[in-house]
C-alpha cells in the first residue's frame, strides 16, 4: 500500500511536470517569441513573463534574441576615388525589429543565416559608399579632414535602403569602422618610405655632428694661434728690450778694444768646443810649442 | 547431445551478432561520412568498438566449444580404452584446453588494454574534433532515418541477445549483446542529435557528440579500473571469470533496469562474498522511489536560495522577467525554474586589449622591445613630416601622407548597470571591444604620426579613454571605462621601421659625442695654446734677464782685467788664451804632429766607427 502512494506521488510529479512542459512557456526579457500554430505564425510574445500555449504539435514557439547582435563584416579592399587602395572592416549592431517579418525570411529563423544576408548588402554598400571618398578622408593628421562619421552614414544609409525594400524585420541600430589598413605590398611601401625619412633624420643628425665639431675644433685652432702669435711677439718686444740694455755696457769695451775682442775670441772657442771635436796641432802652436824645446828622446817617435 | 547443441546455438548467436555489429558500423560509418555529423563520429567508434568486443567474445566462444569437444572425445576414449592411458595431466595433452587458458591469461588482458586505449583516445580525439569543426550537416532527414533504422536492428537483436545471454553458460554472449543494444541507445541519441540541428538546435549534434564523448572516457576509466581491481579480485575455484573487456557500463546503458542487478553483481565479484544480501543493499533497493523523490525534493529546494559573492551582481529572473538585482549575500528565491539567476563579476576590473594577439611566449618575456614582433597590431596614422614633400597628384598610394604604428592598446572598464549590461545588447563584451577598437582606429587617422609617439601620447589616452567611454554610453552598454593605456605603442617592427626609429636617437646621441669631443678638444688646444704662450713670454723674459745681467757682468770683469792687462799685456794675454785654452780643450781628442820631414804625408782616419749592432742586422727579402 505504501509503495502504491509513492509510486502515485512520483507519478503525479512526473505528471505535472510533463503537463506544465507541454502547456506553458517562459519568455525571458532579452527575447521575443514567436507562436505558431499548427507551424503558422500566429503570435509574437515581447513582454516577458510565463504564457500558456497549446501543447506540441498544435502549437510552438520560436525564440529569438531581441538586443542588438553585432558582427563584424571581412576585411575587404575596395578602391578609393583618388586611385589608392584601402583595406576596410566595418562593425554592425542590428536588432530583429519584428520577429513575425523576421522567422519566415531566414531558414529556422537562423540569425546567423540573417548575418550572413546582411553581410552581404554592407560589403555591396561600402564598397560603394568607400568608392566615392579620398584617401585623405580616412586618414589625415588634421583630423577636422577625417571624415569617419560621414561615411558611416552613408553605409548605413544604404543598407538601410536595401533592408527597406523587403521586409527583413531586420533593423539597423548603429554601424562603424572598425578597422582600416593598407594591403601587404603598400604597407612594406610605406615601411620603405618610413625608413627612408628617418635615414634623413639620422644624416642630418650626424652630418650637423660633424660641422659642429669641426667649427669648434677650428675656432679653437684659430684661438690656439692668436695666443701663441700674442706670446712671440710678447717675447721678441722683451728680447729687444734686453738686448737695448745690455748695449748700454758697450762702452765699458772701448777702453781697450783688442782686449775686448781677444775676449770675445776666447768665448767664440770656449762656445765652439764641443766633446768630439778632434784638434790636429803641430808643435809650432802654443802650448804645445814646449815639445820642440825639449831634447830629442828615441821613445818619442 | 542438447548441450553441445546449446553451445553451437551460442557460437550461432556470436557469429550473428557480430554480422549485425559489423554491417551496422560500416553503414553508420558510411552515413557519418556522408552526412558529417560529429554525434555520428562518436557513434561510429563506438559501434567500431562493439564489433572488436562481439568478435573476441565469438573467437572466446570458439576456443570454449573447442576444449568441451576436446573433453567429451578424451571422456569417450577413457571409457572405451581404460583409464589409465589419460591419467597425464600434461599440458600438451589437452590442446584445447590450453589454447584457451593461454587466451584468457595473455590475450584477454592484452586486449582489454587495446580496448582502454581506444576508448581513452577516441574520446578525446572526437571531443577536440568537434570542438575544432563546427558540424554542417547534409541531408539531416535521413541521416537521422538512418540512425533510427539502425537502432531499430540493434535494439531487436541486442534484445534477443541479452536474454539469450541470461541462460547458463550463454555469459559469452552478454559483452557483445550489451553493446548491441547500447549501440541502438547510441544510434536513437544520435538521430536525436542530428533532428536537433534540423529542427533549429545547431548545437545539438555537437553536444551529443560530447556526450557519447563522455560515455568513451567514461568506458576507459571503467575498463582502467576493471584491469586494477582484476589484480585484487579472490580467485574462487570453480568460479568463473567474468571477461576482461566486458563493461559494465555498456551493460548498464543496454539495461537501465538492472542497476541494481549489475552493481550487486559487481560488488560481489569484486569481494567475493554476497554483498546484495546485505540489510543496507536491499534497504535501498526497497526504497529507491522514496530515495529519488527525497532527492529530487532536496535539489528542488536547493535551487531557493543563491549567494551573491563580493564583487559581484545577480540578476533575479522571474518567469523570464527581471526581477531586480541583488548584491553580495545570501537572497530567497522561488524554487527553479519559475526564478532563475545570472549572476555577473560588476566590482572586477575588466580588460581587453586592442592590437593584441595573446601569444604565449611574448607574454612570457621579460623585456619588451620595439624590435622585437610581439604580436601587435599596425594602425594607420596621418604624417604631417610626409604631407610636407608628398606629391598628392601622384597615384603611388606610398606617397600618401599616411604613416603605421603598431599598437597593444590596454582597456579596463567596470560593469556600473548590471541590467544595460545584459539586457541592451546580445554580445556586450564585443560590443564594446568593437566600439573601443573603432574609436582608437578614428583617433589615429586623425592623428600625426610624430605626434602620437611623442608629446601627444598622454593627450592621446585621455582623449581616447573619453570617446570610448562616450560611445559605450551611446550604446547604453552599462560600463565605466577605468583606463586606457597607451605604453605599448611604437613604429611598426616589420622591415626594420622601428630599428631606425633607435638609431634615430643613436645618431642624435652621436651628433652629442661629436660636439662634446671636438668642444673637449678646444678646449685642450686653447689651454695648450695659453700655456705655450705663457712659456715663450717667459722664455724671453728670462733670456732678456740673462742677457742684461751677463752685459753687466761681462763689463765689470773687463774693467778689472784692464789694468792686469796693462800691467803685462802679453804674458796677461799669453796667460788668458792658455787658460782658456786648457778648459776649452778639455774634452777634446788631440793630435799632435812633432815631425821633422814635412815631406811625409800623415793621413788621420776621422770617421767614427759603425756600430756593432748595425753590423750583426739581417735583412730580409720582402715577397
Amino acid at each position: 500500500m505504501k509503495k502504491n502512494v509513492i509510486t502515485f506521488i512520483v507519478a503525479g510529479v512526473l505528471l505535472v511536470i510533463f503537463v506544465l512542459l507541454l502547456f506553458t512557456y517562459q519568455v525571458r526579457q532579452s527575447e521575443v517569441v514567436v507562436v505558431s500554430t499548427f507551424l503558422k505564425p500566429t503570435d509574437t510574445q515581447t513582454e516577458p513573463g510565463l504564457k500558456f500555449k497549446l501543447p506540441w504539435p498544435i502549437q510552438s514557439i520560436n525564440r529569438f534574441d531581441q538586443r542588438v547582435q553585432t558582427f563584424e563584416d571581412k576585411v575587404s579592399e575596395p578602391y578609393l576615388a583618388d586611385q589608392s587602395i584601402l583595406l576596410l572592416s566595418v562593425y554592425v549592431g542590428w536588432r530583429i525589429s519584428d520577429a513575425k517579418a523576421f522567422f519566415p525570411k531566414f531558414p529556422g529563423g537562423s540569425v546567423l543565416d540573417a548575418q550572413n544576408k546582411l553581410e552581404n548588402m554592407l560589403r555591396s554598400a561600402k564598397q560603394a559608399v568607400v568608392g566615392r571618398h579620398n584617401m585623405s578622408d580616412f586618414v589625415n593628421s588634421d583630423p577636422t579632414q577625417v571624415k569617419f562619421n560621414e561615411i558611416e552614414k552613408e553605409i548605413k544609409s544604404a543598407v538601410d535602403a536595401e533592408l527597406a525594400q523587403n521586409n527583413y524585420g531586420i533593423s539597423i541600430e548603429f554601424l562603424g569602422i572598425k578597422r582600416i589598413g593598407l594591403p601587404e605590398s603598400v604597407t612594406q611601401s610605406v615601411f620603405d618610405r618610413m625608413k627612408a625619412e628617418r635615414t634623413k633624420y639620422i644624416t642630418e643628425a650626424q652630418s650637423d655632428g660633424e660641422a659642429q665639431s669641426a667649427k669648434l675644433k677650428s675656432a679653437a685652432d684659430r684661438q690656439a694661434a692668436d695666443l701663441v702669435a700674442d706670446a712671440t711677439a710678447d717675447a721678441m718686444r722683451i728680447q729687444g728690450a734686453g738686448e737695448a740694455e745690455a748695449a748700454k755696457m758697450l762702452g765699458v769695451f772701448q777702453q781697450n778694444p783688442g782686449l775686448a775682442v781677444f775676449n770675445l775670441e776666447l768665448e767664440a772657442m770656449k762656445s765652439s768646443m764641443g766633446q768630439k771635436t778632434t784638434l790636429i796641432f803641430d808643435e809650432t802652436k802654443p802650448p804645445f810649442d814646449i815639445f820642440r824645446a825639449l831634447p830629442a828622446d828615441n821613445t818619442s817617435k | 547431445m542438447v548441450k553441445i547443441k546449446m553451445d553451437r546455438s551460442i557460437q550461432k548467436n556470436g557469429l550473428v551478432n557480430l554480422t549485425v555489429a559489423l554491417v551496422i558500423f560500416l553503414a553508420g560509418f558510411a552515413l557519418t561520412a556522408f552526412a558529417g555529423s560529429a554525434a555520428g563520429q562518436a557513434a561510429s567508434v563506438f559501434l567500431g568498438l562493439g564489433v572488436l568486443v562481439t568478435f573476441i567474445s565469438w573467437f572466446q566462444m570458439r576456443l570454449e566449444e573447442n576444449e568441451r569437444l576436446e573433453k567429451l572425445e578424451l571422456d569417450e576414449l577413457a571409457r572405451s580404452r581404460g583409464a589409465s592411458l589419460f591419467e597425464a595431466k600434461d599440458a600438451g595433452s589437452f590442446p584445447a584446453r590450453n589454447a584457451r587458458e593461454q587466451f584468457e591469461k595473455y590475450f584477454v588482458p592484452g586486449f582489454a588494454v587495446l580496448l582502454l586505449l581506444l576508448e581513452a583516445s577516441g574520446a578525446w580525439a572526437l571531443w577536440y574534433w568537434s570542438g575544432k569543426n563546427p558540424a554542417i550537416l547534409k541531408d539531416a532527414s535521413a541521416t537521422a532515418a538512418g540512425y533510427t533504422l539502425a537502432a531499430g536492428l540493434l535494439f531487436l537483436f541486442g534484445r534477443f541477445s541479452v536474454t539469450m545471454a541470461r541462460i547458463e553458460n550463454h555469459r559469452l554472449l552478454r559483452p557483445g549483446a550489451s553493446f548491441l543494444l547500447a549501440g541502438a541507445y547510441v544510434c536513437l541519441f544520435t538521430a536525436l542529435g542530428i533532428a536537433g540541428v534540423k529542427f533549429k538546435y545547431p548545437d545539438a549534434d555537437l553536444w551529443m557528440a560530447r556526450g557519447l564523448c563522455a560515455l568513451l572516457g567514461l568506458m576507459a576509466v571503467e575498463n582502467l579500473l576493471t584491469l586494477l581491481l582484476e589484480i585484487y579480485r579472490p580467485r574462487i575455484k570453480g568460479k568463473v571469470a567474468r571477461p576482461l573487456y566486458e563493461s559494465r557500463i555498456a551493460g548498464l546503458l543496454a539495461q537501465p533496469e538492472s542497476l541494481f542487478t549489475t552493481a550487486a553483481q559487481t560488488l560481489d565479484y569484486q569481494f567475493g562474498f554476497k554483498v546484495s544480501e546485505t540489510w543496507f543493499f536491499q534497504a535501498c533497493k526497497q526504497n529507491l522511489p522514496v530515495l529519488l523523490l527525497v532527492q529530487f525534493a532536496v535539489l528542488l529546494l536547493s535551487t531557493t536560495v543563491f549567494f551573491v559573492d563580493a564583487g559581484e551582481q545577480a540578476v533575479l529572473e522571474h518567469y523570464g522577467k527581471n526581477a531586480g538585482v541583488y548584491g553580495p549575500g545570501a537572497h530567497w528565491k522561488l524554487p527553479w525554474p519559475a526564478d532563475q539567476i545570472y549572476r555577473f563579476r560588476t566590482e572586477q576590473i575588466q580588460s581587453f586589449a586592442i592590437g593584441y594577439t595573446p601569444d604565449a611566449q611574448s607574454e612570457a618575456a621579460n623585456i619588451v622591445l620595439w624590435t622585437v614582433p610581439h604580436n601587435e597590431e599596425n594602425f594607420l596614422v596621418g604624417n604631417r613630416a610626409t604631407a610636407r614633400v608628398a606629391d598628392t597628384g601622384t597615384n603611388d598610394v606610398s606617397a600618401k601622407p599616411v604613416g603605421l604604428i603598431t599598437a597593444s592598446i590596454p582597456v579596463q572598464f567596470q560593469i556600473t548597470n548590471i541590467t544595460d549590461w545584459v539586457y541592451r545588447n546580445a554580445t556586450p563584451y564585443e560590443l564594446l571591444t568593437n566600439l573601443a577598437t573603432a574609436q582608437v582606429v578614428h583617433y589615429f587617422a586623425g592623428s600625426d604620426l610624430n605626434d602620437v609617439l611623442s608629446h601627444g601620447r598622454l593627450e592621446a589616452a585621455s582623449a581616447l579613454r573619453d570617446q570610448i567611454q562616450a560611445a559605450a554610453n551611446e550604446r547604453q552598454l552599462g560600463v565605466k571605462i577605468v583606463f586606457v593605456g597607451l605604453q605599448d605603442i611604437h613604429p611598426p617592427t616589420g622591415s626594420d621601421v622601428a630599428k631606425t626609429y633607435e638609431n634615430v636617437v643613436g645618431a642624435g646621441q652621436t651628433r652629442l659625442a661629436k660636439i662634446l669631443t671636438a668642444e673637449a678638444e678646444a678646449i685642450r688646444t686653447n689651454v695648450m695654446a695659453g700655456a705655450q704662450a705663457f712659456s715663450i713670454t717667459n722664455v724671453a723674459d728670462a733670456n732678456r734677464v740673462r742677457v742684461v745681467t751677463a752685459a753687466y757682468a761681462r763689463a765689470a770683469l773687463f774693467t778689472n782685467q784692464i789694468p792686469a792687462y796693462a800691467a803685462a799685456p802679453s804674458v796677461y794675454r799669453q796667460r788668458l788664451y792658455l787658460q782658456n785654452f786648457a778648459a776649452a780643450t778639455k774634452g777634446a781628442r788631440k793630435y799632435v804632429l812633432l815631425v821633422t820631414n814635412t815631406q811625409d804625408v800623415i793621413i788621420f782616419d776621422l770617421e767614427d766607427k759603425i756600430r756593432t749592432d748595425l753590423e750583426n742586422l739581417t735583412v730580409t727579402n720582402s715577397p
